[in-house]
């Protein structure tokens, strides 16, 4: 009988091969048995330029290209290894401080072995792909040993050993390899270093001989040890902490992770982002979808260590705990001012003064429950996902004690991030005095249940507050915008003939196949003064038979930018151009986009078409899309554009033609507004620079000019057409624009305020019964009042967003603010990528080119729709934030009176929005006056009556004169403006 | 957590350890089942897969006991060429979800019915009319290729079994090292894939038959660019050479150890062996 039972060990492959066995966890709750085969080899190359034995086993990829050594052949030396050596850190040294590791001054030759990138992996996913782009870049030189897959360094688990153990013991292992290996190439090899600060692990390499040092030790040996110690988090000190103190809690303990889980499968609990509101720091908000209204969460025990944006499970308190939205203003720096960062176990979680915020706050709301305002409040029970970035700000000078600002003692201290949503971080670092007055970047390590504040290490310093270059950063880094130089793999797509490239001469050339010849159009294009990259251009011409043909034109930006070549991730990362006032942040490289791209006047371009024909109704009589070659005939400003149309003496062809255009666009926006089409309004203000030193010198709102309109008009339908047109080709998979119709709650506020304070009506059923109620709510003698209506009703709106098509129906393409069934963005692929991926899809529609899988994967756009949404937001509020910043340095020194607004109205403060500089400030109480006056305030009437030193009535909607000054903000160390209340009208 | 497929171009290692034109361990013996016609088993890694052949028989005055998956190969009954009919049991416990798989599945009748036709093509059917070969396949474990590892087996049992054949059918897997949505022009192509890369790379099974650049069996089930087809296919198709020349040295030693253990007279055309 033949028995199917083997001996392992009479396997010639037997020594080679080993299994990995691990458990995990399903999200069904099933646990699962993985068992892996692993093949262990001894021609894994130790990656060293000094090594000649491994560089005869170097492996070779399939077109039998080897893979060339990373770590240096001179590498760096210390103060202990003067002969050079290369760094093996283990886990918790990559998870504890990244940052170091992406220093540009220190920390190069790195092996990263595989059991540590492993362990980074499951531990954080955006630590990992930090990692991998570590392991990447050319300079850095990280090499990924496989430890596991290597004969030599492969260890099996013992009985009775923990993974975590096992793992060290790996590491230890493969850096005892690597010393004795390299010993072989020479006398002086360098030496091979293990990191750690897992003191377990430090002795245990210490017993061994194995060159072993914490980080902390490790940097005082490099140069500049000094800076660099402080981005190393103190994770020993914090364990010691909680050994001595145990019973010294200030904030309750999350619920495990199963508990949480069930309970919000049972729907006892809610799982929703957590936000904390912008005008009070102890009041946050949650949306759940069990609730229609959000859920607050009131107080620090409740927010109990969450930080806005993360992702929290929460618990509805009971009913006799609800409460009213705060009618008041709070703001940390006034309450907290005194902490001291250092003593701060022993104190209670709740300061006397919040305590007494509090106080006055619930007296209020109890005299009015019974009115039945209450809202539901909830607190936090878990974190499921913390969404911690790096935040920028500056050390609080109240926090930093003499002694500390002088000597190299390391010392704590509070930074307060510009953002007001995030709490202040306690630092501790040993260069407070270097730091004081910069603008510095931080980021958060923890936040344990003794500490009333996060802690966190400081990351680098961006320069002295308030000079451009240290603002301009600060503010990219708050918004994530990527600014870095364009890495050299992305100019490498660019085409190599740079600034010389022309469209080819002949008519044979690949590049014209399958192109319209369009040069002899009258296309011309028009846009903001100083415009460098020109996405669109016009033509207008009349028919034989009475109709108009129009044309919008595009540059042709995907015939540049193939799909996932490097150019076309960066794009993709970068998802958006970033306009601040005096710097632009491009998505593609200037190459492309100020030129190749650019439809400049008087040179031919590659664009991409949209002609239409239209009688002189403007309805569209037919359509079509093609890719074409132009030559625009001049690039007009708006106000140039303007001044040709209105100047009757010029009657060449290409004025009459955008004349002809204009027509047509008076006509296509009746129609849209009669369609429902809303007309909103923001603030917009433009500041003007010394062209030399580009200071600001004057802030002018934006003036409104007939010509934009027209190129509004047909870039919009245009957007329109090719969304249809794509649509109809990839049902599934079209890049779209939708904006949702608000829900009616979210005007709730702004209706009652509008029927108590003016007796208007705003009705919301539809978008165009809501553009017809905003035409009415004029006041004759305010002119501005129906602008500040339109402000505040378009934040009562829905932002639009990009999505993938297949992952919505049809109803809900709509694009509430356009009044259009269906919309995408097409005409400015320079500066957003959703309109690259549109180019894409109408050229496969077209069957210009065969469908590319990158814009037909649904998993894909929808990738790329969340990313290019969240850009396009950050874009926009840097944008705001940088001219506020300007604003405000526009008005240094200055103190002007101008008319002002309220736009909302609280028991101690109000907010006032001035439209000469477009800008909005809170005046509280105190502000009014010294002593600060007493006030009652009229929920119901929104009036806010002030009585004792200075004796006032303000109420909604009320117009008052105010002194505008300039004021550097002392704690978050901007200069912003400051409003006095001079008189009421 | 281990690293996943995307690790591959760090250091050229695939999540196993292997290069990428190299095979699992592959092990196997033939007659392990004295009672049938024809046994054997294989291991692919870890998949693991056993064979019984009974047969060619002809069919018995009721037939119909053995249900016949595929019946692809051959006619059957009354036909002038034997029937192959492969039934595939692939036990709960085989992979890690313990998913158990009903009779009417539709993806075992897929490889029932792909594995028939590709016997029946190096089979001699025609020495056998109205009769029926049958082949039962068990799947005791699974870890990728696992149409491969069958049709090894397969074709392990018939050479057991006797049946007269043109040449070995053998089979593996090819695949490639980023998804197809990457469209990464430098992607090496893999050979042998495990389950995890199965699961996240495309990939294709291909069989040829004995030495030659005949294929046999292709069968791609998931999407990848055109231009890398073709690179795959020709690493799939060296793949298949060497699992020939691994199934044709399990063959041999069985003949040797068989002859020396006297359990076979030593034939005509032994003579080229050597015993020792």
């Amino acid at each position: 009988m033949a028995s199917l039972k083997r001996s392992f060990e009479s396997d010639p492959f037997a020594q080679n091969i080993s299994s990995k066995v691990y458990v995990r966890s399903t999200k069904s709750g099933k646990v699962q048995k993985i068992v892996r085969e692993v093949y262990l080899r001894q021609d894994i190359p130790c990656s060293s330029r000094l090594c000649n034995a491994c560089l005869k086993i170097a492996p070779r990829d399939a077109a039998n290209r080897p893979i060339p050594f990373v770590l240096s052949d001179k590498p760096a030396g210390t103060s202990v290894f003067t002969q050079g050596h290369y760094i093996v850190p283990d886990t918790n040294a990559f998870l504890s401080a990244m940052d170091l590791f992406e220093q540009s001054s220190a920390f190069y030759d790195v092996i990263v072995l595989q059991v540590v990138l492993e362990e980074v992996r499951a531990r954080s996913l955006p630590l990992y792909n930090r990692l991998i782009s570590l392991t990447k870049s050319e300079d850095k030189r990280f090499y990924v040993f496989f430890n596991e897959f290597r004969l030599e360094t492969y260890v099996t688990r013992e009985e009775g050993e923990s993974v975590n153990d096992r793992n060290d013991r790996a590491v230890r292992k493969a850096v005892k390899w690597y010393n004795e290996h390299l010993s072989k190439t020479s006398k002086k090899a360098p030496a091979v270093v293990m990191l750690s600060n897992d003191r377990d692990n430090l002795r245990k390499a210490k017993e061994d001989d194995i060159p072993a040092y914490s980080l902390a030790d490790y940097v005082k040996q490099l140069k500049d040890g000094e800076q660099l110690l402080d981005m190393i988090p103190e994770v020993e000190e914090r364990d010691a902490l909680i050994e001595k103190k145990p019973g010294q809690f200030l904030y309750p303990e999350y619920y495990t992770l199963s508990k949480m889980n069930t309970g919000v499968r049972n729907g006892l609990l809610h799982q929703g982002i957590f936000n904390v509101s912008p005008y009070n720091y102890l009041e946050g908000s949650i949306r759940v979808p069990a609730f229609p209204k959000a859920l607050l969460i009131l107080g620090r025990e409740n927010i109990n260590r969450a930080v806005d944006g993360d992702l929290v499970v929460v618990e509805v308190l009971p009913k006799d705990q609800w409460k009213e939205p705060s009618t008041q203003v709070i703001e940390e720096e006034a309450v907290t001012k005194n902490e001291n960062p250092d003593t701060e176990e022993g104190s209670d979680l709740i300061s006397e003064k919040e305590r007494k915020a509090l106080q006055e706050e619930a007296k209020r709301t109890l005299a009015k429950t019974t009115e039945g305002h209450a809202l539901p409040t909830a607190k936090v029970v878990g974190i499921i996902k913390r969404n911690w970035r790096q935040y920028v700000g500056h050390i609080d000078q109240s926090s930093v004690s003499s002694s500390a600002a002088q000597g190299r003692k390391q010392d704590s201290v509070f930074v307060i991030p510009m953002d007001k949503k995030i709490p202040k971080i306690r630092l501790r670092t040993r260069q407070v005095a270097e730091l004081l007055g910069k603008r510095i970047l931080v980021t958060i390590d923890a936040w344990d249940r003794t500490s009333r504040h996060p802690t966190g290490h400081f990351v680098r310093s961006l320069g002295e507050l308030e000079t451009k270059a240290a603002e301009t950063e600060a503010l990219l880094l708050e918004y994530d915008v990527q600014y870095r130089p364009f890495p050299k793999t992305v100019l490498d797509c660019l085409p190599k003939e740079g600034h010389d490239w022309k469209v080819p001469a002949s008519m044979d050339d690949p590049g014209w196949r399958d192109r319209a010849d369009l040069r002899d159009l009258l296309i011309c294009s028009i846009d903001p003064i100083g415009c460098q990259d020109i996405d669109d251009a016009l033509h207008a011409r009349p028919l034989p038979n009475g109709n108009f043909e129009v044309g919008v034109h595009i540059a042709d930006v995907s015939h540049f930018v193939k799909p996932n070549n490097a150019m076309d991730t960066e794009a993709s990362i970068r998802g958006t151009t970033v306009y601040l006032v005096d710097k632009r942040i491009d998505m593609l490289p200037m190459l492309l986009g100020t030129d190749l791209c650019s439809l400049k006047p008087y040179v031919e371009r590659y664009a991409f078409s949209v002609i239409w024909e239209m009688n002189s109704n403007a309805d569209i009589v037919g359509a079509r899309f093609t890719k074409s070659v132009i030559k625009s005939r001049e690039a007009f400003s708006y106000e140039q554009a303007q001044l040709r149309i209105d100047d009757a003496s010029q009657q060449d062809e290409l004025t009459n033609s955008i004349r002809t255009l204009l027509e047509l666009s008076k006509k296509l926006k009746q129609k849209r507004l009669d369609a429902g089409a809303l007309s909103l309004s923001s603030p917009e203000i433009k500041v003007h620079m010394e062209s030399e030193t580009s200071d600001p010198i004057d802030v002018k709102t934006k003036e409104h000019l007939p010509t934009m309109s027209l190129v509004e008009e047909f870039m919009l339908l245009a957007n329109t057409s090719v969304a249809a047109k794509i649509y109809e080709a990839f049902p599934q998979t079209a890049i779209l624009r939708r904006h949702a119709a608000p829900p009616k709650t979210n005007f709730d506020e702004l209706a009652n305020q509008l029927r108590v304070k003016k007796g208007l009506d705003l009705s919301v059923e539809s978008s165009r019964a809501l553009a017809d109620s905003l035409d009415l709510c004029v006041d004759p003698k305010e002119p501005f009042f129906n602008t500040l209506i339109r402000i505040m009703a378009t934040r009562c709106m829905m932002s639009a967003e990009y999505f993938c098509s297949g992952t919505q129906s049809y109803p809900e393409f709509r694009h509430y603010g356009l009044a259009s069934e269906i919309y995408t963005h097409f005409t400015s692929p320079i500066r957003r990528y959703a309109d690259l991926v549109a180019h894409r899809q109408l050229a496969a529609a077209i069957e210009y080119e065969p469908v590319h899988p990158a814009v037909r994967s649904r998993g894909r756009l929808e990738a790329v729709c969340k990313n290019i949404n969240v850009r396009h937001r950050n874009a926009q509020l840097a944008g705001r934030a940088s001219i506020a910043y300007y604003v405000g340095q526009a008005l240094r020194g200055k103190a002007t009176e101008e008319d002002g607004f309220v736009m909302k109205i609280f028991s101690n403060g109000f907010v006032v929005l001035v439209p000469r500089f477009g800008i909005e400030s809170l005046i509280r109480l105190r502000d009014l006056a010294e002593p600060e006056p007493a006030a009652t305030y009229d929920a119901e009437t929104y009036t806010l009556t002030t009585t004792g030193s200075r004796e006032v009535k303000v109420e909604l909607f009320q117009k008052v004169r105010v002194k505008v000054t300039d004021q550097k903000d002392e704690t978050t160390g901007k200069r912003g403006v400051k409003m006095e209340l001079v008189s009421t009208y | 957590m281990p690293l996943d497929t995307s690790a591959y171009s760090l250091a050229l290692l695939r999540v196993d350890g292997r290069r990428w034109n190299e095979l699992r361990r592959i092990h196997a013996q033939i007659r392990t089942q004295a009672a049938a016609d024809g046994s054997s088993y294989l291991e692919m890694g870890h998949t693991k897969v056993m064979c019984v052949v009974n047969g060619p028989s002809e069919p018995g005055p009721r037939r119909g006991g053995v249900a016949t998956g595929g019946g692809g190969g051959g006619g059957g009954g009354q036909s002038k060429n034997a029937e192959v009919a492969v039934n595939i049991v692939i036990a709960g416990f085989s992979s890690v979800d313990r998913k158990r798989r009903g009779r009417g599945d539709k993806q075992v009748f897929e490889l029932q019915s792909t594995i028939s036709q590709a016997l029946a093509a190096s089979l001699h059917t025609h020495l056998f009319p109205h009769s029926t070969i049958n082949i039962s396949l068990h799947v005791l474990s699974q870890d990728g290729s696992l149409l491969a590892a069958l049709i090894n087996a397969a074709t392990l049992a018939c050479v057991d079994a006797g049946i007269p054949m043109t040449d070995y059918v053998a089979a593996c897997t090819a695949g490639s090292t980023s998804t197809y949505a990457a469209n990464d022009e430098g992607a090496d192509p893999l050979l042998d894939m495990n389950h995890q890369e199965e699961q996240e790379l495309p990939g294709l099974t291909v069989a040829t038959l004995g030495d030659s650049d005949r294929v046999a069996v292709l069968v791609c089930e998931s999407r990848v660019q055109v231009s890398r087809l073709e690179g795959m296919l020709a690493v799939g198709v060296d793949g298949c050479k060497q699992v020939r020349e691994i199934l044709d040295r399990v063959v041999r030693e069985k003949g040797i150890k068989m002859i020396q253990e006297g359990t076979v007279e030593r034939g005509v055309g032994l003579n080229d062996m050597e015993l020792d």
